[in-house]
């Protein structure tokens, strides 16, 4: 056992985070700090700036255009841009549909999206879950059917995150309906196709990064489809090991818990800081013994990251913690933040940088949004009822 | 980073397995602490034998200088079992003690006798309203003409009844929770003015209390400097919360285990009671703490050998895990199985009471809570 960061990922990381220092612009760094959902201006200029670095995928090997980092690599990736207050780059053309296309796809097809979608050309949406289909997955009807050289689909599918900024699609769809799992194709959509509509899901939080997607009859090449027909399960699955290790977001919880000590410094009860207060810092002290456990877990998985003999369901534990913590420090921040925890600081104008918020301190624009939207977090991916059913009947065999 | 054990590890790890499963089972250890008193000596012999006493002592005093990570897996396995005789507080608690002041001459003398099971040392440093401020100690030590004068009362000292020599630790100066002036002295049984009461704890280990009414110490029997004991009381603490974390990961791994195996073959409303999602899912909860705990075992380990401040944060961290965890899968073993779970005769409830005892030991939840909060506020 060796519990020692290696020297070399020590200089990584400060190689990582001067980089960021250097290269980050001021207003999108403003932006992401308060937690507001991502804009697809700024994350389109982080991800060609990265691009220029060689750094725009951190996660795919060199011969696909990434960095061919180990993932003890990408982790302090992550928490560098992370609490340097950087863009997530986008997640569905990352660690999804372009690894997909990488492996199973064609070469064209990775000519086609992989290479622009490095330099910030392409924006994914992804259209799995439906109105009728959400934990059973599988159950879905958004329909493709083969005619002549087309696949023509039609159906209704939900929560595409950022589906608002997309200029692609990839949707997971019937193409067998006798079958369930095996039924499933996943095939790519121009998001401007004739038949395709777009539409807001506004949050609790007022913000919107959330799309339902209405599809009908919409016609698409039949060399749009990824893979094999009838294979798109086994593609929406197989990346579920290779992320396990990340299912905790520990940059996340490691920069939210700073805020939240942050408010409790700042903040007052009775005219003393709330920090001082003995059941508060008591809470404090539990979230950080909670951030502690995953954090090591995290770095656990990562050190055995594609090792299948280690059978731990660590990805669902690590999902229903971290995001039970996500939630928990959402809590907190709005209860430290007082009388102004139950203001409205509504999302400022991307574009022009203005805003129109109430009274209060710095750092309490975006707390509310972003703790009212994180109770999705318990419900995406596999909600955290479902993590429990897989923990208990694939490792423990009940 | 690397967590796997390497293969004298694994080695270690099979060799206390097979003690454990072999020598003892639950049978062997009910008659133990029935008939036994709680003791077996052929046990100690094996522990000696086998390396495991002497593996975490200083080479310098003829140990062989392994790392707490050996002491963990050791206490693991143990903790599987619920070995009773006093593992932790000699080969752990009072060995780092003894090794972390700098011990010379007699005192140097048991602790390298704990690796051949010669001297069964245990620290005698807890008091009842300390509640595990390791600071707060009232016995006092008043210099005489030859030596000191101890008086005080020490309680929860575990396996004080088979030991060979208790450390105790008296305040030579300073207030009553002051980590300046608390010094250590080596003493023995029979000594005079050293009243032992033994008791039988809740989970079937033996301790005393001690009681040192003007108990005379020769000046040759202070352990280290006077006054300066705070830092190896601290480091012996740090090493032996880990090392019981280490314990009850073993024990909680193994009433899961247990408790899985009993969802899956009793019966009622004609199907195994595993199939109800309820208790898949409170499983699974109880899996999660488990792991997280391994987790945090890990954190722990890692930061022994750090600063103080770095090292009680992390220690205190995974010891608010365990307690967590501990209370849940203790508690939870019991519940999933009904009735039986609280019989003496079946072995779960001897799982929980293990546990409630570790999540006691050493600061409680709150107290560890506390500590982060103060360590956080430096």
């Amino acid at each position: 056992m060796d519990f020692d960061f290696d020297p070399a990922d020590e200089s990584f990381r400060e190689e990582v985070r001067s980089f960021i220092h250097d290269a980050l612009p001021a207003d999108i760094r403003e932006r992401n700090v308060r937690n507001y959902h991502a804009n697809r201006a700024d994350t389109r200029r982080w991800t060609t700036i990265l691009h220029e670095r060689g750094w725009s995928a951190p996660s795919w090997p060199v011969a696909k255009g990434g960095t061919g980092w180990t993932p003890m690599q990408q982790f302090i990736f992550d928490e560098e841009n992370f609490a340097a207050g950087a863009p997530l780059l986008e997640t569905g053309g990352l660690k999804m549909i372009g690894p997909v296309i990488y492996t199973f796809g064609t070469p064209a097809q990775h000519e086609r999206f992989n290479v622009p979608f490095l330099r910030g050309e392409i924006s994914w949406g992804q259209g799995f879950s439906e109105p009728g289909a959400g934990s059973d997955l599988a159950s879905l009807t958004t329909r493709a059917e083969r005619q002549g050289d087309e696949w023509v689909i039609t159906g209704h599918k939900m929560w595409t995150t950022n589906g608002h900024y997309a200029n692609w699609l990839y949707l997971l769809v019937r193409t067998d309906p006798t079958q369930k799992q095996r039924g499933l194709s996943l095939i790519l959509v121009p998001a401007d196709a004739p038949g395709v509509t777009i539409s807001p899901i506004i949050d609790i939080g007022e913000g919107h990064s959330l799309n339902e997607m209405f599809f009908d009859e919409v016609r698409v090449p039949a060399e749009n489809l990824v893979g094999e027909e009838n294979k798109g399960w086994t593609y929406a699955k197989f990346l579920l090991d290779r992320e396990r290790a990340f299912s905790a977001e520990i940059p996340r919880n490691k920069r939210n818990f700073a805020l939240l000590k942050q408010i409790a410094r700042e903040a007052r009860r009775g005219g003393r800081p709330l920090i001082e207060d003995g059941a508060f810092a008591a809470r404090l002290a539990q979230l950080e013994s909670d951030l502690d456990g995953l954090t090591w877990m995290t770095l656990r998985a990562l050190a055995r990251q594609g090792d299948s003999s280690w059978d731990l369901p660590v990805g669902s534990i690590l999902k229903v913690r971290g995001t039970e913590l996500q939630q928990t420090i959402g809590e907190m921040h709005v209860e430290a933040l007082g009388d102004r925890g139950a203001y409205v600081y509504p999302e400022p104008d991307f574009a022009t940088g203005e805003h129109h918020w109430p009274p209060g301190p710095d750092y309490a624009p975006g707390v509310l949004a972003d703790f009212l939207y994180r109770r999705a977090v318990s419900i995406y991916g596999g909600s955290n009822e479902i993590q429990r059913t897989i923990i208990a009947r694939q490792y423990l065999g009940l | 980073m690397d967590f796997e054990l390497n293969h004298e590890q694994v080695l270690l790890q099979d060799s206390v397995r097979r003690f454990v499963e072999k020598q003892y089972d639950f049978d062997t250890r009910r008659k133990l602490v029935r008939e036994g008193g709680g003791f077996d000596p052929k046990h100690w012999a094996v522990f000696a034998e086998l390396g495991w006493l002497a593996i975490g002592l200083p080479e310098k005093h003829g140990g062989l200088g392994g790392s707490a990570v050996e002491l963990a897996i050791i206490l693991e396995e143990l903790g599987k079992g619920l070995v009773v005789e006093p593992f932790l507080p000699v080969a752990v608690l009072a060995a780092q003690a003894l090794a972390a002041a700098g011990v010379t001459g007699e005192a140097a003398q048991v602790l390298a006798d704990i690796g051949t099971g010669a001297a069964r040392p245990v620290l005698a440093h807890g008091e009842i309203d300390a509640l595990g401020e390791i600071a707060f100690v009232e016995t006092a030590a008043v210099r005489g003409a030859s030596g000191w004068s101890l008086t005080g009362r020490k309680s929860l000292v575990v396996g004080a009844p088979f030991a060979t020599h208790y450390l105790v630790s008296a305040r030579t100066s300073g207030a009553p929770d002051d980590p300046q002036g608390i010094s250590l002295f080596l003493l023995q049984p029979g000594d005079a003015g050293l009243e032992r009461i033994d008791v039988r704890l809740s989970d079937s280990s033996r301790a005393s209390e001690i009681v040192l009414s003007a108990a005379e110490v020769p000046a040759a029997r202070l352990i280290g400097t006077e006054g300066n004991a705070f830092a190896a009381l601290a480091a012996a603490h740090a090493h032996a919360t880990t090392l019981i974390c280490a314990e009850a990961i073993g024990a909680m791994d193994k009433a899961l285990w247990i408790t899985r195996d009993y969802l899956k073959t009793r019966q009622q409303f004609g199907q195994p009671i595993g199939n109800f999602q309820a208790l898949q899912h409170r499983m699974a909860d109880m899996l999660i703490e488990l792991e997280l705990s391994r987790a945090q075992l890990f954190g722990a380990l890692a930061a022994l050998g750090s600063a103080p401040a770095v090292r009680d944060r992390a220690v205190s961290s995974a010891k608010v895990q365990i307690g967590k965890a501990a209370r849940l899968v203790g508690g939870q073993a019991i519940q999933l199985h009904g009735g039986i779970g609280i019989t003496e005769e079946y072995v779960i409830g001897h799982y929980f009471k293990r546990l409630t005892m570790i999540n006691n030991a050493f600061g409680n939840v709150g107290y560890h809570l506390d500590r982060m909060s103060r360590l956080a506020a430096v």
